[in-house]
């Protein structure tokens, strides 16, 4: 019997040798899968993250480019409402759920503000941080663009956002649009029921003004509406990163805040805080 | 699910003659059961006709009742990857004749929670979506990705009893084929923990990384999901044995392991409870900002919260089934401890609620002023929601009752044949 024992023991042993060179080889092995897979050209991730950084295809403008980006003169805002209804018309956004909201705020000494707020355009953006199928994206030039056709309306985007910028499409539209044709007409159309929608910066206007050889923040056709109509020059838009552009400058003469800058979203929107401060 | 007590009725299934055969009662249980599904089918029709505007969710609250269910079915499924991992990895052969009903139990809610899941996205026809277009960043791709698997883990599991099922008796292959399956039986196991370990917690870290929102964005969120998950999962297994035995008068699960189940439960909902209450001190002193000050401000002020909290989970969720299962007293009734399963139950989906509502209807405050909003929005569900709710509740329902009716849920010879 104790023979019997010790031939099991040392069959133990040689099994335990060969699971130690199998268990080697597969942790080799799946060293180099993992790294082919997460990091090589083949793989699903690197095509992801190429995506979400370069954009597009080709209508992105690759990293190191122009960043468009807004200021938002609290100073100068007077709460007219007119970047909403140009918004609301060229875009044809549901009047009652505008994307670019207006609304009454006080300093801390008690003097109203209007504050206005469209997509902020985050670098880290939450809402894209957490859809599930990547139909959001921060691309190239920092828009953060939403794929309608790949949507598929969980509104997570929504949950996560930290400044209530979505809107979800909760029913087939029927609705007229007040701020046709006075405000402009629409320019893209209506989203389909089911899918999460927001400010995009006049994105379409954006990309044809630049096949166009204009400038987006100089001239009006490749400028977001919102800009274009502030009766009060309260809106500047423009490449962040050209030193010299109208925005860059504004930025550099000017205190500026971004909205809940604490949470790191890195937003392309500065405010400038009304003179005697909030 | 809530509604196990209500199978009740069905007191009496041996007795009948065949499987068409129905005591007045059982009619009536089926009758329930068939409106519960009309009033799901109707409200069905109505959201994939008119959208989700029949719901009450709104911008400000995109989430709400159907979240709650499919949190809560998912918890509530835990019992099949707890109990599997019991008896395939860590070999504790005794739990082997509740195996097969957590599994089966882990199944209904699995598919309720996707049933749910479809009626609540926009666009029901994409569906597919997520295992196309991959975001690996998000949670909830990854929840997508482990609900899939885990999914077909169950069924996998599963199939062994489906073969052992006369209507399969002419095709032998199948037998052997489930058999091959079953000797995989502890790798799905090992499988079946690593991915629940995974999703359950991901299903509180769906909030929890959710820096925008200060009272859902802290590190314990998964934590507490995958605890409350395990302790009252299988609890969840536990009362269903009890309801099964009281309806079919069949002694099928040894009471010496319902009783062990009660106690593994008991001292799960014991570690929950005080990873709960430690989270409490943690946000309320240390870890507190403006941010999460207001918004429980908010909430305590002006919403049930607090009640729910302190009197749906703690007490009535935690406390008292604590005690049910941990008290030699009690654990001896198989009433206290379908009681105290049917409680922990509640104290699951109460939290769910608690959590998707709370942080939603704080308003956040982004504006750069004074004026921060500091009205809680409101959300109530509508009779839409009401009726999916039942309807997915009455699938749940009709799969356990046709489970118990026709499957070998507790086959224990032949499982001991198999095993043998």
């Amino acid at each position: 019997m104790s023979r019997k024992v010790r031939t099991r023991r040392r069959v133990k042993v040689e099994l335990t040798r060969r699971d130690f060179l199998t268990m080697a080889g597969a942790a080799a092995g799946s060293v180099v899968a993992s790294q082919a897979l997460t990091t090589g050209p083949l793989s699903p991730f690197a095509s992801l993250r190429q995506r979400q950084v370069e954009g597009d295809g080709d209508t992105a403008a690759p990293r190191g480019g122009p960043h468009w980006g807004m200021v938002i003169n609290l100073d100068r805002c007077i709460g007219c409402e007119y970047c909403l209804r140009a918004c609301t018309a060229t875009n044809d956004v549901e009047a009652a759920r505008p994307w670019n909201i207006v609304v009454r705020d006080e300093t801390s000494a008690g003097r109203s503000f209007f504050f206005s707020r469209p997509c902020l355009h985050c670098q880290h953006a939450p809402c894209v941080e957490v859809c599930p199928v990547g139909a959001t994206f921060v691309r190239g030039d920092g828009l953060v663009v939403m794929d309608y056709d790949r949507c598929i309306g969980c509104r997570y985007c929504e949950v996560a956002c930290p400044y209530d910028v979505r809107k979800f499409n909760w029913e087939a539209r029927h609705d007229e649009n007040p701020y046709v044709p006075t405000w402009g007409t629409p320019e893209v159309a209506r989203r389909p029921r089911g899918v999460v929608e927001k400010c995009t910066f006049c994105i379409h206007r954006i990309d044809a003004g630049l096949a166009n050889g204009l400038t987006p923040g100089d001239d009006p056709e490749a400028t977001p509406a919102c800009v274009n109509v502030c009766p009060v020059a309260a809106r500047v838009f423009g490449d962040l990163n050209d030193p010299d552009s109208k925005i860059s400058q504004t930025i550099a003469a000017n205190p500026t805040l971004r909205l809940r800058e604490e949470l790191g979203t890195e937003p392309s929107v500065y405010y400038i805080p009304p003179k005697e401060g909030l | 699910m809530p509604a196990l007590s209500e199978a009740v009725p069905l007191r009496g299934t041996a007795k009948s003659k065949g499987p068409l055969s129905l005591t007045p009662g059982q009619l009536g249980w089926f009758a329930f059961i068939g409106l519960c599904l009309l009033i799901g089918l109707v409200a069905a029709y109505q959201v994939l006709s008119r959208g989700l505007v029949v719901t009450n969710l709104s911008d400000g609250v995109p989430w709400g009742l159907w979240i709650t269910i499919d949190l809560s079915a998912i918890a509530l499924g835990a019992g099949a990857f707890t109990l599997s991992a019991v008896v395939y990895l860590f070999g504790l052969k005794a739990f082997q004749p509740i195996v097969r009903l957590a599994v089966y139990v882990g199944f209904i809610g699995y598919t309720t929670a996707l049933l749910t899941l479809v009626m609540d996205i926009g666009r029901p026809d994409r569906f597919w979506h997520p295992w196309v277009y991959w975001n690996v960043h998000s949670v909830l791709w990854e929840i997508t990705w482990c609900i899939t698997i885990y999914l077909t883990i169950l069924m996998i599991e599963f199939a062994p009893v489906l073969a052992e099922l006369p209507l399969f008796a002419r095709w032998p292959v199948l037998r052997r084929v489930a058999h091959g399956l079953h000797r995989a039986a502890p790798y799905l196991a090992l499988v079946g923990l690593l991915i629940s370990l995974l999703h359950q917690s991901s299903l509180g870290a769906t909030y929890g990384v959710l820096r925008s929102r200060p009272i859902w964005f802290k590190p314990s969120m998964p934590i507490m999901f995958i605890v409350s998950a395990i302790a009252v999962g299988p609890a969840l297994t536990m009362g269903a044995a009890i309801v099964i035995q009281w309806v079919t008068g069949r002694r099928a699960v040894p009471p010496e392991l319902l009783r062990t189940i009660a106690r593994f439960s008991g001292l799960g909902l014991l570690a929950y409870l005080y990873i709960k209450l430690w989270d409490l001190a943690a946000v309320s002193y240390y870890g507190r900002t403006p941010a999460s000050d207001r918004a429980l401000f908010v909430l305590n002020e002006q919403t049930p919260y607090g009640f729910g909290f302190w009197v749906g989970e703690i007490l009535l969720g935690l406390v008292v089934p604590a005690f049910l299962f941990l008290s030699p007293r009690f654990r001896r009734q198989p009433l206290a401890l379908f009681v105290g399963s049917a409680l922990a139950t509640a104290g699951i989906v109460i939290h769910r609620w608690n959590v998707t509502v709370s942080g939603l209807v704080v308003p956040q405050a982004y504006s750069p002023g004074s004026l921060i909003s500091t009205t809680a929005q409101a959300y109530s569900p509508s009779l839409a929601e009401w009726g999916i709710a039942l309807g997915v509740i009455g699938y749940a329902l009709l799969m356990f009752t046709l489970g118990v009716r026709f499957l070998p849920l507790f086959d224990t010879k032949a499982a001991a044949k198999e095993s043998g």
